[in-house]
């Protein structure tokens, strides 16, 4: 069955999905984007259609607002750069991000072992959460739980940073 | 607790659930969505928060420290790898370029990423080159602002000197610095470079070409006539945020794009060279992360014969 058909069929579901993911009065034009980009007749299946369109959905949500972040970044950056001229070299930014790499590993260290070791594996190795529980022998609201608190962790910093 | 704090907490559960790729509960997702006036802020906070940590992990153990003396291999480098969590780690893992140099002895050194890898060399005199994966360049210490760039992808930021210009030599073709940022690929003869800051003069000499931000310029052959085009200057570079940004670009040239940057080729088939595409694909961990990202993305899909993939309009598929 085409993706472009259960689009269709799915239209209620995702245009209320998209709205209340931040499309506002946009949903209908981004479903006809997702719409065109799910061409017709796929005959290779996807394991869970509807779910591979909310997730392309989730994706096109994110995507759109990660461009708009980092062009204003980028815009910002210009500014900052030639205002500041040679007084703010970029080196000295890549100084002050090791600088913190080293204290988020702190953070993630002085949370235990199991919450390093987790984070670690899922985020910076790429295992899967089932599999991390597996090999842990805990359930995966366990990983759960110990990724949030590492999530909590860094996001605190990032405050503290912020407020710096 | 405030309630702040709860909404985020909630958040986070949501945006770890949702890595898992078989998460379904999409309408429970846009339930809570709907249930507070605040929490998409707050989800759109949390999504921005690992964004950040995401940067902050990928921040290159020796970036902009003085080029190491040569010797043979290099240093052990850590690989941060960032699994999945769809658009939002997908820009993920930045596997930090290993580095070898050749050519000891004060004569030019090689500096060489393999497939997928990135790789930050800072230059004596404060300027930066930022290789992509499967690039070799060679710098000379006795000649600091003349950088050959033998085979890939490079990033240039210039600190500009009006009495010692900066050189890139590229597949036989000269680029004189006259600004900051811009960024040249050179691949199987062809070579572009793109402006992002500043300005670069092409063969500088009689028929020079002068370009400023937002043009960018491709020769296809050795010796053959360039061609000048308008690009999106944010967009230029953009592989090294791990993502890459098009503006009505050719499906052929975003194949090649793919394939320098998840380090395996990748082949056209069908019409899909012709198609056209606007807007950003994000990097992921692996080249299957990256190309199911993109797949849907670009109406095509990409399917494995070993190292290779293939490339193939998703509406041919039916036969």
């Amino acid at each position: 069955m085409g993706l472009q058909r259960i689009i269709l069929e799915q239209r209620p579901r995702l245009l209320r999905f998209l709205a209340a993911r931040g499309a506002g009065d946009e949903a209908e034009d981004l479903l006809q984007d997702l719409w065109q980009r799910m061409s017709a007749a796929t005959t290779q299946p996807v394991a869970d259609p509807v779910s591979y369109l909310f997730r392309a959905a989730e994706n096109l949500m994110r995507d759109r607002r990660r461009s708009m972040m980092s062009r204003e970044r980028r815009e910002h950056d210009w500014h900052d750069s030639s205002d500041r001229g040679e007084d703010h070299p970029q080196g000295e930014r890549v100084l002050i991000a090791r600088e913190r790499l080293r204290e988020a590993e702190g953070v993630l260290l002085g949370l235990g072992p199991r919450v390093d070791h987790v984070f670690r594996r899922c985020r910076l190795e790429g295992a899967s959460q089932p599999a991390i529980a597996r090999e842990l022998g805990i359930s995966l609201s366990s990983v759960e739980k110990d990724l949030q608190k590492a999530y909590r962790a860094l996001a605190d910093l990032k405050a503290k940073f912020d407020a710096e | 607790m405030s309630s702040n704090e709860e909404m985020d907490e909630a958040a986070r559960l949501w945006a770890i659930r949702m890595q898992d790729p078989s998460f379904d509960d999409w309408d429970g997702f846009t339930a809570w969505l709907e249930s507070h006036p605040a929490h998409l802020a707050r989800y759109e906070h949390v999504l921005a928060a690992d964004d950040w940590a995401q940067d902050l992990f990928r921040t290159p153990p020796s970036a902009f420290e003085p080029a190491p003396a040569p010797h043979a291999g290099g240093p052990p480098r850590r690989r941060w790898a960032w699994p999945a969590m769809g658009g939002l780690l997908a820009a993920s893992l930045a596997l930090l370029a290993t580095w070898t140099m050749l050519g000891h002895d004060g004569g030019a050194q090689e500096f060489v990423t393999g497939p997928g890898e990135h790789r930050t060399i800072a230059l004596a005199d404060g300027s930066q080159v930022v290789l992509n994966g499967g690039t070799r360049i060679s710098l000379d210490p006795r000649a600091p602002r003349a950088v050959a760039l033998a085979q890939g992808e490079a990033l240039f930021t210039v600190r500009h000197d009006e009495a010692r210009p900066f050189v890139v030599t590229a597949n036989g073709a000269t680029l004189l610095d006259a600004g900051t940022m811009f960024n040249v690929v050179s691949q199987n003869g062809a070579m572009r470079v793109a402006v992002a800051e500043g300005a670069v003069i092409y063969e500088p000499g009689p028929g020079q070409v002068r370009l400023d931000p937002g043009d960018a310029l491709s020769v296809s052959a050795r010796g053959a006539r360039p061609v000048v085009s308008r690009v999106n200057r944010a967009a230029v570079g953009s592989w090294q945020q791990r993502q890459l940004l098009y503006d009505d670009a050719t499906l052929d040239d975003v194949a090649l794009d793919l394939a320098r940057n998840i380090g395996q080729p990748v082949r056209v088939a069908g019409d899909a060279g012709r198609m056209r595409f606007t807007g950003a694909l994000m990097l992921g961990d692996t080249p299957r992360q990256t190309l199911d990202r993109a797949g849907p993305l670009l109406g095509v899909r990409f399917e494995a014969r070993g190292d290779v993939w293939t490339m193939t309009p998703t509406h041919a598929m039916s036969q």
